[in-house]
Order: C-alpha cells, then structure tokens, then sequence
C-alpha cells in the first residue's frame, strides 16, 4: 500500500482517490467506534433522526449528522494533520467545513443512488476539484461489509456525458483497514456499498471539505451549540465560516478588518 | 474590449417599462434599466432611511471600506447589512419585480447574498472594474451564477457617479484581466425610483461623481444561484425580527429555509 506524500498525489491524480492506513492506531479506532455510538445514542437523544429515507433504502444505514457538536474526538479529526495535508493537496488554500457525518453500514445496508458530490452541486464543467472526503475508516472496508464503491479516474468526467452507458460495471470497492484515511477528490463518481455480511457493522466518518466560495453543507452558526462555539479556536472559526468575514475573498481582507464585529455590538 | 468609446454608448439599452422586456435586454446587453419601479413615496422613504443610515455611521466611525473601491476615495460611502438598519430594505430586498428577475435568470430558490449600499460623494473616484461572479474559477459555466439588482435613490448620471459597465462584456464570459482595467466604459443613466438589472458577468464599476455638492445613493441587491456562500453571514449579523416577519420567500433568500445545503442536523434550520 502507498504511503508517501508523492504516492498519493499520484494515486489521486490517477484515480481520484488515495487510501493513508494507520492514522489511528487499532485500539484508537476501536475507541472512536464506542464513542461514535454514543454520539449516535445522544443525537437520537436530541431528536434527531439517524435514518434518511432521502439518502439510504433502509435502516441499517446509521446516519449521525452534528458530530463537531457531540464530541471533542470529532473536532480533533476533523482538523487532524494527516487530513489538512490531503485536503491542501487537492483544495489549495481556499476551503472550508462544508460537513462532518457518519455513515455506519449494518448488515442488510444497501446501497445509495451513483453519485459525484460536485455534480449534484456545482454546473458543468467539472474542471478542477471544488469538494473532497477525507473519509474515516474506524473498521475494516472492503467490498462486502457496504465499502464506497467508486469509479477509478471518474474525477476527470468533465460532464454528465463523459458518464459510461454502465457505470454500475465500473465500480470498484475502496478497500482499507481500520484507522485508515481516504481521500476522495469530489468530482469522484461513487456510491456507498451493501454490507453483505452476516454480522459486521462497518463504520465511517466522511469529513466533507470544499472551495470557501461554496455554500457548506451546514449551517454551522445555525447548528452547533453555544458551549461548543465557546470553544474553538480561530482558526477552527474560520474554517466554519462562523465570523462575519464570508465569500467576500479579495475583498476579505479589508471586510475582516472591521473593528467592531457584530457579535461584539451586539 | 475593441469597441471604441463613440460605438459603446450606442450600446446600452433603452429604460423599458415590463420585466418581460427588462429580461430580453438581460439577455441581449447583460443589462436592464426600468424606470419608475419605486413610486414617489417609496423612494423618499428608501432614500431617507439609507442617509440617515449613513449619517449614524459617518457619526459613529462605522463606516467600512470596500477592497475594490480605491484607497485614496474618501468621499465615497459604502453602508453594509441593510436588511438590520431599516424595514424598508427588506421590502426592497424582495419587491416582486427585482424576484421576478432573480426567477428568471438565476431559477428558484436563489439567496441574496449582500444588500448594501454606494453613496458617491462629490470628487469620489472611481471602482476597480470587475464581474460580481469573479470569485467563481473560471471557464465559467454557460449561465449566470448571480444577479445584482441596484436601487437607485438618487438619479443616476455620468456626473453623479452612475454605475459604469463595458457594454457586452458578459459575452465574453469571463473576468477582466489586470490589462482590461481601462476598458470603455459607459454610465448607466437611470432617475431615481429605477432599477437596474446587472449580469453578474457584466464589467463594471462605480462611476466618477464630478459634482461639487450631489451625492448619489444606490442600494444594491446581490442574489446567486445557491450553491454559493452568502457574502454577509445573514446567521451572525441579521436583527432578529427581520427573519421573525420574515415571509417564506426571504426565509429562502437569507438561507433559512433550504433544501440539500446550509442544513442543520441533515434538515432545513426552519
């Protein structure tokens, strides 16, 4: 398996996506996995439902939105220096938190509709990458257990047309132990898979990345909690898109200069 | 740009009086004037809150400055997140003419990403020429990513200042370069009450005011397709009875009711 920075530009550039195992050691992934099901446990707790119909056949897919919200382990994730560097390398400097979930795959799981994240956002053409995953492994994936499946090089699938008469023959499954990252550029064409085993949940946790001049996933201002707010750091701000600096770009500089902000007339 | 200076005011469009036309000239010269949008009343009102808007914060030290507008411009004033000084920016925000444009060339839903205004003052320079879509990487895509839709409270003309834009640049579907800065530029002439519908691929720029003693407000609405970022965080700075009396078309337009992205908890936040 290939591991060094070079090694996975190229696989990512060849393929669009790079598999990095052993960024959590086995009794750290083994943890995350407990302390996703609570997470799970106090996200149902809150309300909130951890089966969408509009995403997933049927409930053995475990959706848990809200993670920076239920556990410092998913803020240090999210930001984790093995995943900055990956998400440098395909965004560049420019980007934000568009989205941090969980998709825990139970047995009978099946698969979601053929996708490619940019496309269902973003107009034709898809010239450059304007979204990516860091996706965490916390078990084992591979083929049978509802690994993603994902189309090798559809990242350079510019339009809807360059689509193969029969994508589904093309998918291939990402195959990776627990505590690995992968990296998927999000112009990848790709799918979660069924776990067709006979007791294995497959558990991951998709950190969605993308350009800051795109609308993130969430509302984080909107989402997460004031105890939870009080506690990030700048940077951690920024990347959010809390603040009152927003798609302004060139003109950022002199908008986050601003000597009073909101919050603080407020 | 190769149009020399004689052949581009040639190319403006004239004032017309339907949404219907105001689109084909859109589509036509990426520009639309309607006169008269604002009756009498309306726009004394309009007018009166922004200067007062703009006095409490000439008054305060409030006043911000704007990247593209020129450092050394000091008469000049911008004023920011309308939609929190004065009820009636709210209405302007979604008058049913200026959404009837923003249905027609950007779809539904669309977000308003900005409502501020220009307040040129006399000796103000000019703006840095520029698309209101340059933050999209280009090859742009075929259509227009956003629509700004400027009031005009005061009237508009080559002396005051009026928005000057390089007539059929959006053709060109594609940002000005460093080299195109100094491309022919024409003022869109407009009486106060009007609108004018700009393509946010067209070039343009705030005008020179040439005048002693007139300033010249404009509020300006800026709508895009949805997918993009709002330039003002409408969650952190919006006074919270505009989103309370809000109607179900601005809880869209500011973000709070949407579908596939700025969700909480995989929903809309309303």
């Amino acid at each position: 398996m290939s591991v060094s920075p070079h090694s996975l530009r190229q696989d990512l550039e060849r393929t669009g996506v790079a598999v990095l195992p052993g960024v959590l050691g086995a009794a750290e992934a083994a943890e995350a996995v407990e302390r996703l099901w609570a997470a799970a446990r106090a996200y149902r707790g809150r309300g909130g439902p951890t089966f969408m119909p509009q995403l997933d056949p049927n409930e053995a897919n475990v959706r848990v939105f809200a993670l920076l919200d239920l556990d410092k382990l998913f803020s240090d994730l999210i930001r984790h220096p093995a995943a900055m560097d990956l998400v440098e390398a395909v965004l560049g400097e420019g980007w934000m938190i568009s989205n941090f979930t969980a998709n825990i795959a139970r047995p009978g799981a099946r698969s979601m509709s053929l996708h490619s994240d940019q496309a269902l956002v973003v107009p034709e053409p898809w010239l450059a990458p304007w979204s990516m995953n860091i996706i965490w492994c916390l078990t084992d994936v591979r083929g049978d257990n509802g690994g993603t499946l994902y189309i090798p090089g559809s990242h350079r699938f510019a339009r809807r047309a360059d689509l193969p008469g029969d994508p589904w023959r093309q998918l291939t499954p990402i195959v990776a132990p627990a505590g690995s990252i992968v990296a998927m550029d999000g112009r990848v064409w790709h799918t979660s898979g069924a776990n067709v085993t006979a007791g294995e949940d497959r558990a991951l946790l998709f950190g969605y990345y993308s350009a800051d001049f795109l609308r993130p996933q969430v509302n984080w201002n909107a989402l997460l909690s004031d105890s939870t707010q009080v506690g990030l750091d700048a940077w951690m701000r920024a990347r959010l898109g809390l603040d009152a600096a927003a798609n302004v770009r060139i003109a950022g500089r002199v908008l986050g200069e601003r000597p009073r902000s909101a919050v603080e007339a407020s | 740009m190769s149009l020399a200076p004689q052949e581009v005011r040639s190319t403006l469009p004239p004032p017309v009086a339907s949404v219907e036309a105001g689109l084909a000239c859109l589509r036509e010269h990426g520009v639309a004037i309607l006169p008269g949008v604002l009756a009498r009343r309306a726009l004394e009102e309009a007018r009166s809150a922004l200067y007062r808007a703009a006095a409490q914060d000439r008054l305060r030290g409030r006043e911000q400055r704007f990247a593209l507008d020129y450092a050394h411009d000091a008469t000049n004033q911008r004023v920011w997140n309308l939609l929190s000084r004065d009820p009636v920016f709210p209405d302007l925000a979604e008058h049913p003419t200026a959404l009837a444009f923003v249905r027609a060339a950007l779809g539904w839903p669309a977000l308003l990403g900005n409502i501020s205004a220009n307040i040129t003052g006399p000796g103000g320079g000019e703006m840095v020429l520029h698309a209101d879509q340059i933050f999209v990487p280009e090859p742009w895509a075929r259509e227009p990513q956003g629509l700004n839709i400027c009031w005009c409270l005061d009237d508009f003309t080559d002396q005051t200042g009026a928005t000057r834009i390089a007539p059929t640049s959006y053709r060109l579907n594609r940002a000005p370069r460093p080299d195109e800065a100094d491309a022919p530029t024409v003022a869109v002439e407009a009486p106060a009450g009007a609108i004018v519908v700009l393509d946010s691929r067209v070039w343009h720029k705030t005008g020179h005011n040439r005048t002693a003693d007139r300033r010249r407000a404009g509020v300006f609405a800026w709508y895009t397709r949805p997918i993009y970022r709002q330039q003002e965080n409408w969650f952190l700075s919006l006074d919270p009875s505009v989103r309370q009396f809000a109607s179900d078309e601005m809880l869209v337009l500011l973000g709070w009711k949407t579908t596939g992205l700025g969700l909480v908890n995989g929903a809309s936040p309303v």
